[in-house]
């Protein structure tokens, strides 16, 4: 069993843009969530990861009831996720970046120094695997925009997470960037980590995906591999218009 | 890992800090001089306690001046009314009032930005409507005449109350520095930069500040009620006053929050030039417009203040290279090496 919701529904005022949301993605699979501008893409994940609380509906995760619970008890149950305009800790350090996401065991554990060997042996793998770790040192906010998509992905990655929900990881990076995301989200997958990406890049969501979720106007409409959903009517109407 | 330098300007500066806590009483050349000492030593236990919100989270608290209002007559009416020993009253006050910090913090810290600052200066309000109106209790706007602790003479009174601030102060300052080195500072850190972040990424950050606001909290209150020790009159106007706590944020902006020392050394800037401006203009307003200009000055030129300014001075005359150390930036420096990156490209 993985990530599944049923019914989600959120306005905004009279605007509605989650509209019965019922949708089950795959486990340990590169699962896509398309669909055109506005069609509560962003909406959604921000109601699965608890960033906003939904009108109505489930979230279940793991046959684990996290309907209305608070971002970090989300987090902490396996979930982790990138924001659609990038956030890190831009005074804070690449490394100390990635080591905020350290969760600490108790009162005790939390008072201890936060540059423990141990993790930042971790946290500094994480900043290499993603190239990185000649950055360690400098203030996140002067790192490039790309750099700064691979620090919030390390920061995630520091999580442990089972699930990655990655909110248009395309956007804004350059070509031979955008390949080594690819990339990176393959070999994650091939370690066991299921993905949820939303993006605009159809180039992208075709070559990695093993399911697809199309959304239109709050609620999915079509869902399939790859080579299904580049055919479906529905689909095509739905970014078509017509 | 810091680097030498670093740690070598950290003992510099407790080295320099204990010689002038150790060696004013002795310097001072009379009473007078010395309890002006007590009133900003007072002041930069307090911007040290506040920094632990302040500096931390980045949530701006008007209403210290209340925690520390609270201490101060918790400590009194438990020596007056409850007979209770002077030191004993003080921890029970501590103890009182970080209790009363949880239920105040978990209230006024669900609002973020300017809605927490408006929280905190309400508090601030209604206790000072509550202490002035509960005169049965309280001795309303007569005042709370708080009994000294020791039979002393006047100048030994204050040497005794100077030792014990600056007990408090090493206490709190050791506290700060911590939480500073420790993965509960970085996550309160992590708040300050990012806080929906932070919850995304894990960290409980309702819980993370309520503790920090608790510390706090408890800090604010020993001072407080030390004050009552020592000055010995309480009155609710000075104790429930706004402007206790926009001196604090003032300080502690002023010397730069997110530094260890910040908040000392902009007590002793402002606390010194405070006392000035009352020799200097008397019971008139004038003294609370010099510090407005203060603050002004400070917001315009040092937005992360002295300390800060004047490391990155230092660090302007010295070779680079060095600058890889791992820590805080101040905004000041990344706007400056995003410029440079400017520059180069």
């Amino acid at each position: 069993m993985t990530l599944q919701t049923v019914d989600l529904r959120k306005a905004f005022g009279g605007v509605t843009a989650l509209d019965g949301a019922t949708v089950r993605f795959r486990d340990g699979k590169i699962n896509a969530l398309i669909g055109p501008n506005g069609s509560g893409k962003t909406t959604y994940f921000n109601c699965v990861t608890g960033m906003i609380r939904a009108d109505r509906g489930r979230v279940t995760y793991r046959e684990r009831d996290l309907t209305g619970r608070a971002p970090h008890v989300i987090a902490r149950a396996g979930i982790g996720r990138t924001f659609q305009l990038c956030r890190i800790f831009p005074r804070m350090t690449a490394l100390d970046n990635v080591l905020a996401a350290v969760r600490p065991a108790g009162v005790f554990d939390a008072l201890r120094g936060a540059r423990h060997r141990v993790e930042t042996g971790r946290a500094r793998g994480w900043l290499t695997r993603l190239g990185i770790e000649h950055l360690a040192g400098a203030p996140a906010g002067t790192l490039s925009w790309g750099q700064q998509k691979l620090l919030e992905l390390a920061g995630v990655l520091m999580t442990d997470p089972d699930t990655i929900l990655l909110d248009e990881p395309a956007g804004g990076v350059n070509p031979a960037l955008l390949d080594r995301i690819g990339t990176l989200v393959r070999e994650l997958n091939a370690e066991g980590r299921t993905f949820v990406i939303v993006e605009h890049n159809m180039d992208l969501v075709m070559s990695l995906s093993d399911h697809i979720v199309v959304f239109d106007r709050g609620r999915p409409i079509a869902e399939g591999p790859p080579s299904v959903i580049r055919t479906d009517e529905r689909v095509l109407g739905a970014y078509l218009g017509v | 890992m810091p680097s030498v330098s670093s740690r070598l300007t950290g003992g510099a500066a407790v080295l320099l800090l204990a010689t002038g806590l150790l060696s004013f009483p002795g310097l001072a050349p009379n009473p007078y001089v010395l309890s002006a000492g007590i009133v900003v030593l007072h002041y930069a236990v307090l911007a040290t306690s506040w920094n632990f919100v302040g500096g931390f989270t980045g949530y701006l608290s008007l209403g210290h001046g209340a925690l520390a209002g609270l201490g101060g007559y918790g400590t009194g009416l438990l020596v007056t009314k409850a007979g209770l020993n002077s030191f004993v009253a003080l921890a029970l006050a501590m103890l009182l009032v970080s209790a009363l910090a949880v239920p105040i913090g978990m209230a006024a810290l669900r609002v973020r930005g300017a809605s927490f600052v408006i929280v905190s200066i309400a508090l601030v309000l209604i206790l000072l409507l509550v202490f002035q109106s509960w005169a049965s209790l309280t001795g309303g706007s007569r005042g709370l005449v708080v009994p000294r602790p020791f039979d002393l003479s006047r100048p030994e009174h204050h040497r005794v109350f100077w030792f014990l601030f600056s007990g408090l102060l090493a206490l709190a300052l050791l506290a700060w520095w911590l939480i500073d080195r420790s993965r509960f500072g970085l996550g309160l850190k992590a708040i300050r930069e990012d806080e929906d972040k932070a919850e995304a990424l894990g960290t409980p950050t309702f819980a993370y500040k309520l503790v920090v606001f608790v510390v706090s909290a408890a800090f604010t209150a020993l001072a407080g009620g030390l004050y009552a020790l020592w000055f010995g009159d309480l009155d609710p106007v000075f104790q429930f006053s706004v402007l206790t706590g926009s001196y604090l944020v003032l300080m502690a902006l002023l010397g730069g929050v997110r530094n260890l020392f910040g908040p000392l050394v902009g007590a002793l800037v402002v606390g010194v030039a405070l006392e000035y401006f009352k020799v200097e203009f008397g019971n008139t307003p004038l003294h609370l417009v010099a510090t407005g200009v203060l603050l002004a000055l400070v917001v315009l030129f040092m937005p992360d203040g002295v300390l800060p300014a004047a490391g990155s001075l230092l660090r302007r005359l010295r070779p680079a290279g060095e600058q890889a150390s791992i820590r805080d930036v101040t905004a000041a420096e990344l706007r400056e090496r995003r410029r440079a990156e400017e520059v180069r490209r």
